[in-house]
């Protein structure tokens, strides 16, 4: 899949890119370090009418909105499942105390990867179009990767919460959209919540009125009650996951790329990781000094722009600067192919084949570091404040 | 995507002052319609519209199927609206252009959604049985105003159609062949008509009804206004265009009203007429259709 | 009807406790995207919308008929005489009460695209940019009545943030009537700026005029009403228009009046050029 529109760069200016990133440390045309992100701008809790929404903002102009809706809808009934549900009879009795049940019947909890719908809307794009089916089907498979997620949405043997993700790019996509949409998406995710569930047992589920009470869908366990997050387990301390995109550039690897940047990428990934919220380890001391555990979901190559872009000719086989006496020799021909197939310096080449196994697993160590970058931007939307 | 062929620029001035003087080419006034000519076919529902050139052929059918989950006690009404090459060369098949959508939309909120047919009337067995109406438009030739000729069209069609009688008993639901038992004509509330007007000169001061292509090619804005012979408004559609006055509108929306009434008397005439052609007694009127061919 | 509008009679009030003559709180702001030539964020009650605005560019590549949106501006585009005006609009999944997905294709939507189109090619100047194209792109984030009056004023604030020139605001808004289209009540009152509740129950229509003017460019009723009510809300509809107006120029001169103060006007990309001179 073309990760981009096309970049207006020429060859000499590709090249120019491509030579700078490659030094060591590499220098990035805006002057970040190769593990610094571009500022963004965050909120959530934007629309009252949903069960949680936000908003980003990223510093090259691209904008998304994410809302999430829940619905309660009846679970198909299948045979089989009776039995396993049965078991978990009598723990089921004490739904009051949230925490606890969701201690005990987690295991015994049921998902389907149905209970959430997920569409991405781009503007100038069809809604059909082969993009935007492949955007949400990214950004799904990281949500429903461990098949915990689905669990939250269970209420109880016949009723679960569907859960509407409608991902809308505002700004026009002037540039690869999955970071942006997968972070926004973590965000509402992690604003979400759902009304408190006043029913018992299988009964139809009714709900407190009162949204104030409302839980959160990923539990906030804030440093004032680390006692609750003692408590918990660290299946439902895990955040929702985050797609980022990552690229190499000879040896060097770049957190989020600019547009110019992805032009010249040999390789770029697209990596979707998920953690826990980083009280939980402090809570339970599990955890080293810093950071969290990182669970890696998935790796997706993304095709860059790189290689649909014109290759540069080498003074020595351009035929405007060569001596004009009309008639090239044979001689003259095998140097200009011998130019085209070997690297020159200065002069660029798109990169061709795949990339080479040292950087992808340089790449996804560099990703899972703990207290690494990926530890940095879930902080820091942590710490977005919600409404 | 083939377009349509613009008039020239001379074309368009002349029609332009021609207005401007209260002239119009066939030499119409400007709140006059064309000659129109409603007739129906020798099948139930069938009704064809001649305003001008303009050419519209409606057609309604019925079948019995299963209601909307959603809307268990009403049953099912379509208008179907499609513009096809026959119609222009700018038409393509089964790519919805902007005028097909726009009158597609003005169908549905006059007739469908202005309560015309009673869909609860519908209803055969609730939740299970219904009848489907459905309303196909064709439009055979295009000389301008397709939306008042097509209004009318569907509305003539549908208070001609009969749909076959049915009858419950014990459970059993039985639908009558036209042989056994003479088809009953839909639940029909109300008859809507659509008056368009078009808008010319810098500031719309023109307002001509009945507008021809020409016209409709140059003019700066158009308003339809859908109303009955009871003096209500389904619908008034004004979608942008050149601004004009408020107080203007309010005398198109007045003119309307009468032209409305005059579409009503036609249509409960013509309707008249259709039934006292049928009512010659089952078997001579049999015998006459044959010798009319 | 479960919108019980006998209470109405009792003390002048409406659901929502606003008088007849009350418009909802409009909330607006105008260059909020960075990325696009002209941006605004418009709130009309609850009903929250959002418009970028790109061009007058180049036509580009046409990617397909469903997400290129209705097309307006009077001319033929083919002619090239004038800047074509298109616009989009995304309806989110969650901007109602229940999650409903909206398509492209959707009539309705359609329908409020060619309508935006056509309110603001009257406006805009579109003969002043030959052989290219506006687009307007908009997103509806909440419904709650007036939509197509939201959009248009949404709209209208971010081509003026795009520095496109117009004749005037296209400023609109909604009107209703407190009787039921059977019923000739003399009493009943006209109403001013429907929410969705309102907008269900009861009679009402869609206005747009341009500036202070009471020339409209936009009347769309979509439900039945008694003729004799069309004056009276019509007459409340222009009136509010120009309420709407005056806050729309609020927000641009306030804006105006902050990016002098600031000194520096922050600039989004594709303005660098228009600015110049």
């Amino acid at each position: 899949m073309a990760s981009s529109q096309h970049v207006l760069l020429s060859p000499a200016e590709l090249a120019y890119l491509h030579a700078s990133l490659s030094l060591a440390p590499p220098i990035r045309p805006d002057g970040r370090s190769p593990t610094q992100f571009r500022p963004l701008v965050a909120e959530t809790g934007i629309l009252p009418g949903t069960n949680g929404s936000a908003r980003i903002c990223f510093a090259d102009g691209t904008e998304a909105i994410v809302g999430v809706k829940a619905e309660v809808e009846r679970t198909a009934q299948r045979s089989g499942d009776e039995t396993v549900f049965l078991e978990e009879g009598g723990a089921g009795g004490d739904d009051d105390d949230e925490e606890e049940e969701a201690g005990q019947g987690l295991e015994k909890r049921k998902g389907d990867a149905s209970w959430v719908e997920m569409t991405v809307e781009i503007p100038g794009l069809r809604d059909d179009d082969s993009g935007t089916a492949f955007l949400a089907a990214m950004l799904s498979e990281a949500l429903l990767a461990d098949g915990g997620f689905t669990k939250r949405l269970w209420i109880n043997r016949r009723f679960h919460w569907k859960l509407y993700l409608d991902i809308i790019l505002i700004s026009p996509p002037l540039s690869y959209p999955l970071p942006l949409l997968s972070l926004t998406t973590h965000l509402a995710l992690l604003s979400t919540r759902l009304p408190r569930l006043k029913s018992e047992g299988d009964e139809d589920p009714f709900f407190d009125d009162d949204w104030a009470a409302a839980p959160y869908l990923f539990p906030r366990t804030s440093s004032t009650n680390i006692a609750t997050a003692k408590s918990t387990t660290p299946a439902a301390a895990i955040r929702p996951p985050i797609t980022l995109l990552v690229m190499a550039v000879g040896n060097n690897i770049i957190f989020d790329p600019s547009k110019e940047e992805l032009a010249v990428a040999d390789v770029a990934l697209a990596v979707s990781v998920t953690g826990s919220s980083p009280s939980h380890y402090a809570a339970t001391g599990t955890g080293e000094e810093a950071g969290r555990n990182l669970r890696l979901l998935s790796i997706r190559t993304v095709d860059p722009p790189s290689r649909l872009t014109p290759p540069g000719l080498a003074n020595a086989a351009n035929t405007a600067y060569g001596p004009s006496n009309g008639t090239m020799g044979t001689q003259k021909m095998a140097e200009a192919r011998a130019a085209e197939t070997e690297a020159a310096e200065g002069v660029w080449r798109p990169p061709r084949g795949g990339a080479k196994r040292m950087v992808l697993g340089a790449l996804v160590q560099k990703v899972l570091e703990r207290g690494g970058v990926v530890d940095e931007v879930l902080d820091a939307l942590e710490g977005v404040d919600s409404g | 995507m083939p377009r349509e062929a613009e008039p020239s620029l001379n074309e368009k001035q002349f029609v332009i002052q021609a207005l401007q003087e209260n002239l119009r080419l066939d030499g119409r006034e400007l709140d006059q319609y064309r000659p129109l000519e409603l007739s129906f076919g020798d099948q139930y529902g069938l009704a064809d519209v001649k305003l001008g050139k303009t050419r519209v052929l409606a057609k309604a059918t019925a079948e019995v199927t299963v209601p909307y989950t959603d809307r268990p006690l009403d049953g099912i009404f379509t208008i179907a609206t499609e513009l096809g090459p026959m119609t222009s060369p700018a038409f393509e098949v089964n790519r919805p252009t902007e005028t097909e959508v726009l009158l597609s939309r003005l169908l549905e909120k006059t007739v469908r959604r202005s309560g015309a047919l009673d869909t609860e009337s519908l209803c055969l067995v609730a939740g299970q049985k219904c009848w489907s109406v459905r309303v196909d438009v064709h439009v055979l030739s295009h000389d301008g105003n397709l939306i008042d000729a097509s209004c009318l069209a569907v509305v003539a069609a549908l208070r001609h159609f009969r749909k076959p009688d049915t009858s419950m008993e014990a459970g059993v639901l039985t639908v009558y062949t036209p042989a056994e038992r003479e088809p009953v004509p839909l639940s029909w509330l109300h008859s809507p008509f659509c008056v368009t007007w078009s808008f010319f000169g810098e500031e719309g001061e023109i307002a001509v009804l009945d507008a021809t292509w020409i016209e409709e090619q140059v003019r700066v804005g158009s308003c339809t206004v859908s109303l009955n012979k009871h003096g209500e408004i389904c619908q008034i559609a004004k979608l942008g265009g050149t601004p004009v006055e408020a107080v203007a509108l309010l005398q198109c929306v007045s003119v309307s009203l009468t032209k409305v009434k005059e579409f009503s008397d036609l249509l409960d005439r013509k309707l008249a007429e259709d039934l006292k052609r049928r009512d010659k007694g089952g078997f001579m009127a049999e015998l006459r259709a044959e010798n009319d061919r | 009807m479960p919108l019980d509008t006998s209470t109405y009679n009792l003390a002048l009030l409406r659901v929502d406790g606003r008088r007849w003559n009350e418009l909802r709180r409009v909330h607006a702001q105008i260059r909020t995207q960075a990325a696009a030539d002209g941006s605004s964020y418009l709130e009309m009650g609850h009903t929250k919308v959002m418009c970028v605005v790109t061009g007058p560019s180049e036509p580009g590549p046409r990617r397909g008929t469903g997400g290129g949106g209705a097309g307006g501006g009077g001319a033929a585009a083919g002619a090239g005489a004038k800047a074509e005006v298109v616009v989009s609009i995304v309806i989110a999944g969650f901007s109602s009460v229940d999650r409903k997905r909206h398509g492209r294709g959707d009539k309705r939507t359609l329908e409020l695209q060619s309508t935006v189109a056509n309110a603001l090619a009257a406006s805009l100047h579109t003969h002043l940019f030959p052989h290219s194209q506006v687009n307007i792109s908009l997103h509806v984030l909440s419904q709650d009545g007036s939509l197509l009056a939201a959009l248009i004023n949404a709209a209208t604030l971010a081509c003026v943030d795009a520095g496109i020139p117009m004749t005037d605001y296209v400023a609109a808004c909604t009107a209703g009537s407190t009787s039921t289209y059977a019923a000739n009540d003399e009493g009943a009152d006209p109403l001013l700026d429907l929410n969705h509740q309102e907008e269900q129950e009861l009679p009402g229509l869609t206005v747009a005029t341009l500036g202070e003017s009471d020339r409209v460019v936009v009347l769309v009723c979509e439900s039945r009403v008694q003729v004799s009510r069309l004056e009276g809300m019509l007459a409340v509809g222009v009136d509010g228009c120009k309420q709407v107006r005056e806050i729309l120029d609020r927000v641009v001169r306030e804006k105006g009046r902050r990016m002098v103060q600031e000194g520096t006007v922050e600039k989004g990309i594709g303005l660098n050029e228009m600015d110049v001179d």
